[in-house]
């Protein structure tokens, strides 16, 4: 198989042979071969790259791990928020959105406004009472903010509130 | 009467002479064995991604050490087949 019949090959004059022959001298059967050889070293080597990432993870998540951050900010006065509404704000800094919701049985949650996917904005749907993300259908639960639906794996990053004197207080936004 | 043939790649002397019989399957079962395992490692970083971004540090290493032992094991398959396999087609 592969090969055809020559009759004139014996009276031929021998060819001489090119540069990439040269540099290549396999026959066609065993390019094939290399060539599943060559696969198998990269494959080692994307094997060995998949290790060195999963590896600075591991060491960046032992030398410095995600904290909390934020410090004690006021949010708004609770008796602006009633059962079922929700506060857009940012938190910790200006470029960091943030949510804040009075749950139906009057009690707030606070959520960090980026989607754990890939960093979309989301809000809160009253009328499902979930949070949303647009971008690629992603739910989550309004009372947890753990994910329901869609691509988003982990729970939204929670804002700890406090109610102090009639007013709500961010206090640190907790990765999660 | 005696038959020539040529074949149909670019030969030049020397060259004609094949891989051992069963060295190719051989060959593209670690092939096929390492790309498998180069799936669970992939699914291995993306548990230790979550774990980082969700700030927990638990277990992450045993996940680190898992990927390395696979790795591992890919090399000395790599040195394995390089030693038993031999022959103008290994470069």
């Amino acid at each position: 198989m592969g090969f055809i019949e020559d009759k004139e090959a014996e009276k031929r004059p021998r060819r001489k042979i090119t540069r990439w022959q040269a540099l290549f001298p396999f026959h066609w059967d065993a390019d094939a071969f290399v060539m599943r050889r060559d696969l198998l070293r990269l494959a080692v080597q994307a094997s060995g790259a998949f290790f060195a990432v999963t590896a600075g993870l591991a060491g960046l998540g032992t030398l410095w791990p995600r904290k909390a951050r934020g410090a004690r900010r006021p949010i708004i006065e609770a008796a602006k928020l009633k059962p079922g509404d929700v506060h857009y704000f940012s938190y910790p800094t200006e470029e960091d959105p943030a949510m804040l919701l009075r749950l139906k049985d009057g009690k707030f949650v606070a959520y960090s406004g980026r989607c754990t996917h890939l960093s979309c904005a989301v809000y809160y749907s009253p009328k499902k009472e979930q949070l949303i993300c647009p971008c690629h259908d992603g739910c989550f639960e309004a009372r947890s903010g753990v994910p329901l639906a869609g691509p988003p794996q982990r729970p939204l990053p929670r804002v700890v509130v406090q109610e102090d004197g009639g007013m709500i207080y961010a206090i640190e936004e907790q990765p999660r | 009467m005696k038959k020539s043939v040529l074949p149909l790649s670019e030969t030049i002397g020397g060259s004609s002479a094949r891989p051992p019989h069963g060295m190719g399957a051989i060959l593209l079962a670690a092939l096929l064995l390492g790309i498998l395992l180069m799936g669970l490692q992939l699914w291995l970083l993306t548990i230790a991604l979550d774990l980082y971004l969700s700030g927990q540090t638990a277990g992450i290493w045993e996940l680190a050490a898992l990927s390395g032992v696979i790795f591992l094991g890919g090399v000395l398959l790599q040195m394995a087949l390089r030693k038993t396999i031999t022959g103008p087609w290994n470069r």
